[in-house]
Parts: structure tokens; sequence; C-alpha cells
């Protein structure tokens, strides 16, 4: 039994980064697994903030400094755990290491990418474009340790990048491993995937060109995505001038997620800045069932309402198919306040997809969940942020403070707290 | 916009939720319902207000509404609705309470439409036929070589036999007859009443032909997406029906002006007309249910309504091949599946303008009126 409190944190994204920071600042021992190859999760892949529009790196990147110079915290990337068992205070976690192919040494140089021969689908952009298969994740990565994909570069391109780094940071006998961890008490912040847009049959994702998802829009409004923040649609490149917003686009849905996402009428909402601050000509609108802007996020909508070249249509959109002849979009809605139906047309339509948690499709052994896939809290298991509910970044912020709490509590005995 | 007064119903809303439409209140008037549906107009399109009514318990809004006949039941609402709010189900309850607030006889709409009294629906029909039909006994012995159903059963059979059956039919008939004028009447000025001063097409007998044509070629359900089997089946068997009718009005020109009574050879060409109708009869029915059963996770279930009528109509054409078996094979017990054959046929007659059935007469009349208001063309 640890005779200190260990806490283990499932998840690096924003909720477990702030998990980690609040238990290690008070004295315990923490220790981070992260699945992906980076720290920052979803957050690292928004553009903007709302309501405040700044970035999200920022934020970030003060919990990477307090991650580094806090002892208490030890992190494992491309780790995931495979299954808890034992009770509050004593857990046995096993945790398997996924290999990097790349140590310690690496500088970030960018040698082994520019010697790199194979291209890989850039996951992180949501696939609208491709990396190297030696790459950095994203420019401010942390840790800013490239990775080789060894699905895409082996043989003679593993070769390739091994010879051109010169600190001898690549290194292709990595094996994956496992780790056994004995911890007092574990946070569950294994946070949300986007919504499966395919799954949404009547929606056009996958067959119309030129729908996207919102996670797709952060990216492409991002200085560091594809387009290097250049709003423009896949098909052609084209700008996408006059864009349709689509919310509740499998949230609130009995055959798809049965709940409210929380966030996406406030993304939506930022999202119509970030074109319109691109273009003053632009156009957006947003098609709705009704705008959830809990609390003061109230003030955020009224300001987008009243920018004239927003425009908000109460009816959910349940159609959407290519035009013919072209690559513009056309989307069928009832339009309630006018109680007509409307066909409209749009360059480009961004599908507002809700949160599906991590454990809707991948549950861990030894975890309660509930029958949609949020994670319970169980005495000596605690979920926080979109792990336990669908939450903004503040909420999740605040939500991982208080599952803090309740760690250290059951961190050092069996049900006692100290 | 203008300020509007509303008086909830509140017992119409419950009439609603016990007439199949228990998942109303789920509906958070999303419209999805509305954009998914084929066959509304895109003008003031339903049903999601027709959902908003109901849940409302405006029945004045719902009762004498043409849209809730213009819906055809596809279904595609229902399986796209994100709540399971079931709006294709609702407005089949809709439906019910309408054809009863309609009715000229009540008493025969509540008869047929509350699950409670299904004893007294088969009840009156089998008593009817017992005590009417000039025979005392159920013993079914062999009356001669050749079974002759319109003798109508083997023990003391009566020379009056066919003519106390027509006359049973034939009053039933008219009885009918007048319960759909009747119904057709209210619900045209019920819809009038609704519409206000919409301007009128002027041509009602263009409308007239032009709502015909659309129902012969079951053209609004081939936009029906969720159950496009139906469309088959339906259209099977509103042709044997229109087979059956023309076949029994030729075998009564038959006995009455050639004195050429059944049973008829098979190769006789009026024989053939309602062989082949019940054959499409029987393709219908089968397809209605089959259809009905693999598309209830998607469609809804249906409720008593659907489901007595879909009982009646199924029962016309079990007991119906049963007794043309039984007389082939020359097994008397073929008179008890004649009997029940009757009481089917009569239940179907007699509640036409109550039970489901009714939507042939009040679908026809709200289809003609959409056309005739320029609601639809």
């Amino acid at each position: 039994m640890p005779d200190v409190n260990r806490i283990l944190v499932i998840g690096g994204g924003f909720s477990g980064l702030t998990t980690a920071v609040d238990a290690a600042e008070t004295g315990a021992e923490v220790i981070v697994i992260e699945k992906n190859s980076y720290l920052g999760g979803r957050v690292a892949q928004l553009n903007k903030y709302f309501p405040k529009l700044c970035p999200p790196i920022c934020g970030l990147e003060i919990n990477f400094k307090r991650i580094k110079t806090n002892a208490n915290i030890t992190f494992h990337t491309m780790a995931e755990v495979e299954s808890v068992s034992g009770g509050p205070g004593n857990y046995t976690v096993t945790v398997k290491l996924n290999p990097r192919y790349v140590n310690d040494n690496c500088t970030a140089c960018d040698a082994c990418a520019q010697a790199c021969t194979a291209e890989r689908p850039n996951e992180f952009n949501f696939g609208m474009n491709t990396t190297k298969a030696a790459y950095l994740p994203f420019n401010q990565a942390f840790p800013q340790k490239y990775v080789i994909d060894s699905s895409y570069c082996k043989g003679d391109c593993a070769k390739a990048c091994k010879d051109a780094c010169k600190y001898n940071a690549v290194d292709l006998d990595m094996k994956p491993g496992t780790i056994t961890l004995n911890v007092g008490s574990i946070v569950v912040a294994t946070g949300w995937n986007p919504y499966d847009a395919d799954k949404l049959d009547i929606l056009g994702f996958g067959k119309v060109k030129n729908v996207i998802t919102n996670m797709m829009m952060e990216r492409l409004a991002s200085p560091t995505g594809p387009t290097a923040g250049k709003i423009l649609r896949p098909s052609d490149g084209k700008p996408a001038q006059n864009i349709a917003f689509v919310q509740c686009a499998g949230s609130r849905d009995e055959s798809h997620l049965p709940f409210c996402s929380y966030i996406c009428c406030l993304a939506s909402l930022k999202q119509t800045t970030y074109i319109r601050e691109q273009n003053l000509e632009s156009k957006a609108t947003i098609f709705y069932i009704d705008i959830r802007t809990p609390g003061k996020y109230e003030k955020f909508y009224w300001k987008v309402k009243d920018d004239p070249n927003v425009s908000f249509i109460k009816g959910k959109v349940a159609d959407i198919v290519q035009e013919q002849g072209s690559d513009d979009v056309i989307v069928t809605a009832e339009d309630m306040m006018t109680n007509k139906k409307v066909r409209m047309k749009f360059d480009m339509v961004v599908l507002a997809t809700g949160m599906e948690p991590a454990g809707a499709s991948k549950k861990i052994a030894g975890v309660k969940y509930n029958e949609n896939g949020f994670a319970l809290p169980d005495s000596g298991i605690y979920p926080a942020g979109c792990t336990k509910n669908p939450m903004d970044v503040a909420r999740s912020a605040q939500d991982s403070t208080g599952a803090v709490l309740k760690a250290l509590s059951k961190a050092n005995s069996s049900g006692q707290g100290r | 916009m203008a300020e509007q007064v509303i008086s909830p119903d509140l017992n119409f809303v419950k009439d609603i939720i016990a007439s199949g439409g228990e998942s109303l209140k789920k509906c958070y008037q999303c419209s999805t319902c509305t954009v998914v549906c084929n066959v509304t107009p895109d003008d003031k399109p339903f049903p999601r207000k027709e959902m908003m009514y109901a849940q409302w318990g405006m029945k004045d809004k719902l009762v004498s509404n043409p849209d809730i006949w213009l819906c055809h039941q596809c279904s595609d609402c229902t399986a796209y609705c994100p709540r399971g709010a079931k709006p294709g189900e609702v407005l089949n309850a809709v439906r019910k309470l309408s054809i009863r607030h309609v009715s000229m006889v009540p008493l025969f709409a509540r008869i047929v439409q509350d699950p409670k009294l299904i004893w007294l629906l088969f009840a009156i029909p089998i008593a009817l036929f017992f005590v009417f039909m000039p025979h005392k006994s159920l013993e079914f012995i062999r009356f001669d070589d050749k079974m002759v159903y319109h003798m109508f059963a083997p023990a003391e059979p009566h020379m009056y036999a066919p003519f106390v059956l027509k006359m049973i039919f034939g009053l039933t008939a008219v009885f009918s007859i007048l319960s759909a004028l009747t119904g057709i009447k209210r619900l045209w000025s019920g819809m009038k009443a609704q519409a206000g001063d919409v301007k009128s097409g002027g041509n009602l007998t263009g409308d007239i032909i032009s709502s015909a044509k659309t129902i012969f070629a079951h053209s609004k359900f081939a936009d029906c997406n969720v159950n496009r089997l139906r469309q088959w089946g339906h259209l099977l068997l509103v042709y044997s029906f229109v087979g059956l009718s023309i076949s029994g009005i030729w075998a009564l020109i038959y006995s009455y002006l050639f004195n050429f009574t059944g049973p008829y050879p098979f190769t006789d060409p009026m024989k053939l007309l309602s062989q082949a109708s019940m054959l499409a009869f029987i393709a219908g029915i089968v397809i209605i249910l089959y259809n009905r059963f693999a598309q209830a996770g998607k469609a809804g279930m249906g409720s008593y309504f659907d489901w007595i009528f879909l009982t009646i109509v199924s029962g016309i054409g079990a007991t119906g091949i049963l007794a043309l078996a039984l007389r082939l094979a020359n097994v008397s017990a073929g008179y008890a599946a004649f009997y029940l054959h009757v009481v089917f046929v009569w239940l179907l007659l007699a509640y036409a303008p109550y039970s489901k059935f009714a939507h042939l007469f009040y679908r026809t009349t709200a289809m003609v009126f959409a056309r005739h208001t320029n609601r639809e063309s």
C-alpha cells in the first residue's frame, strides 16, 4: 500500500491536466496516462475558446509549465490503461505503453521528418491533410518530441529517419510494454470524441463534399491547421463565404446521443465569428431547435445576434444534399417562424456534432459507466470533466478541482480519508 | 404576430394518448418530421404543427384539419424523430378522433374504436345473422351433394335465405352510405370553417378527378421511404376491393336479370374477376401485415384502431378462402366458415365510415379540399 497520496489520472486533456497539477500542488504524487502522443486533448485542437475568443494553447501552456516544474507529476504519453483492480487506497492498474520510436534525446529539429519518405493522414486535423510519418503532432505539442508512425514508415523509410537524426533519438527497436501501477485513487478524465457524423445518414456527411463537422471547422480556422487558418471549403479550396451551421447534429436524439452536448450552440456562435472576421461580406446561418447558452454565455449569444450577417432559423435540418452540377450544398428545414419548409443553398455546411464520451466506444475494465458511456463515481474512482457529463472547458476545470478533493480523501486509506 | 387565445381541451389530449398517441408529449418541436415528410406541402407543412396542436389540446385545429388526412402514414417522421414522439402514430390517433367527431352515429364509432367494446363489435353481427337467418340449427349435416352457400346453412334451409341475406346487406349498405355522406359533409364544412376565407380553385369536378387519379395511381405512397413496400400492398387491396365490388354487382345482375344463381363455374368471367381479386386481396393483406411487423421498429406498432381494421380485413380473407376450400372439398363445416365470412364482411361494410376504412372517404375529401383551396396541386 502506498505510504503517500498517490493518484492516477487517466487522460491528459484539460480535465486530466487540471486534476494533476491541483493534486500535485497539495503534495500528492500523480501519474498521468495519456493515449495520444501529446498532452492537451481536445482543447489542443481548438482554434479559440468561447466567450473570450482567446487561443486555448495559452491556458494549456500554463498547465504544461506547472507539470514540468512539479516533481510530483509523472506522465506517460501513448499509454492506455488496460484494467483497474483493487479498491480505495490500493488499486492495481495495468498500463500498456505503445512505442513512439523516438526517445528523450529528441530536440524536435525536424531532420527525421525531412528524411522520412512516407506520409500519413493527419488525424489531429481530422484527416484534412497529411503529415510525414515522422512527425510532431502539432507545432506546440508537449512533449516536444517527434513520433514515428510505424504502420506507414517501415524498412528504408524508418532507416532514413534514423540516419537523419544527429542526436540518436530515433529508436526503432522500441517495443510495446506493460507497466503496473499501485495507486490510492483514480481520476478518470478520458474526455470525449466528436460524435461520428457518418452515422447521421440524412445530414450528408461523407456523401456531400462540403459538409464538415464543428471540430473540423476549428482546425480549418486555426493558424496551425491544414489551410493555415483560411476557411476554405474542402471540395475546391474556394473561400467559404456563406456557411450554414446545423445544431443538434446527433445530440438530443434517441438514435444517436440522447443528451444535450452543452457546448455545440456556443461553438457554432463562436465559429460564426471566425468567418465574419475573415470576410466582411461573409454570411452565417444557424439552424437550431433552441439556442442553449447557459448563464453568462447568453451575452455571447446577444453579441453574435447583433451581427446582421448572422441569421438564425428555428428548425432542425433533416436533409442535406449537394446541388446538382455544383459543389454547393442544399439544406432543408422548416422555418418555424414563417411556417414554411425552406431549401437554402450554402458554400459549406458545418454539423454541430456533439460529445460522445470516450466510455461509449472504449470502457476501462474496473470503471463503472452509465448507459451512454459516461463514467460514474465509485468509492476511490472519480470521473472529471466531460467523462462525467458534457461540459465546457471552464466547468471541466472546476469539476476537476472537485475531483481532486475527492481523490485526496480516498488516496491513502480505505475510505477513512485524512 | 396576432394575439391568440388558446383554450386547451385536456380531454382531447387524453383521448389522443389513449388512442395510440402515448408518445405525444415527447415532442420537443424540432421539426425533423416536417422535413423528412415527402407528402406535405412546403407552405404550412405538417406534422410538426399538428404535434403542437395535439400537445396543447387544440381540438378545433385538428379534427377539421385537411392536413391530418393528407398524411399517408408513411412513418418517415416516426423513423427519424429524435425523441421517439412518433408523429405518424399521433396523427393516426387524431384521425381516429376526427372520424368520431364527424360521425353520424357516434355509438358506432365507439364500438369499433374502443378496445373495451370488442365483444360487442363481434356480438352484433354474430347475433344478427343467427337470429335473422332462417335456420335454427348449427348441426352441420350434409344438405346436398352440392354445397350452396347462399342457402346459408345446411340444416332447415329456407328458400328465403338468399333474400334475407341480401336485405340485411342492402340495408347495411344504405346505412353506411348515409354515414359516409354525413361524415364527408361535416368534414367539408369543418375544413371550410377552419380555413377561413381561403381562395378556392373553382373547378370542384376537376379537383375530384385529379384526386381520384392520384389515389388510383397511389402516387403519394410512392413518396414514402420507410414504408415503401406498403405502396404495393395497399394498391393490391384497393384494386381487389374494386374487383370484388364489380363482381358482386355482376352477380346480382346475373341472379336478378338472368336468374342465373351460384355457385358459378370457375370459367365464368365474373367468377374469374372475383378469383383474381381474391388473389390480389390475399397478396395485399400479406404484404401489409409483413410490412407492419418488419417496420414496427421504425414506424411503430400501430394502435388498436389499426389492428381491429386489419383483423376484419384479414378475417374476410381467411374465412373466404376457408369457405371456398371446404366447399370444393365438399365438407359441410364450410357453412360455419361462410357464416363467419358473412360476419366479417358485414363488419367491414357496417363500420366502413367509422373504422380505419373511413380513410377512403375522408382522405379523399381532404385531398379534394386541399386541391380546391390550392393547398395541393
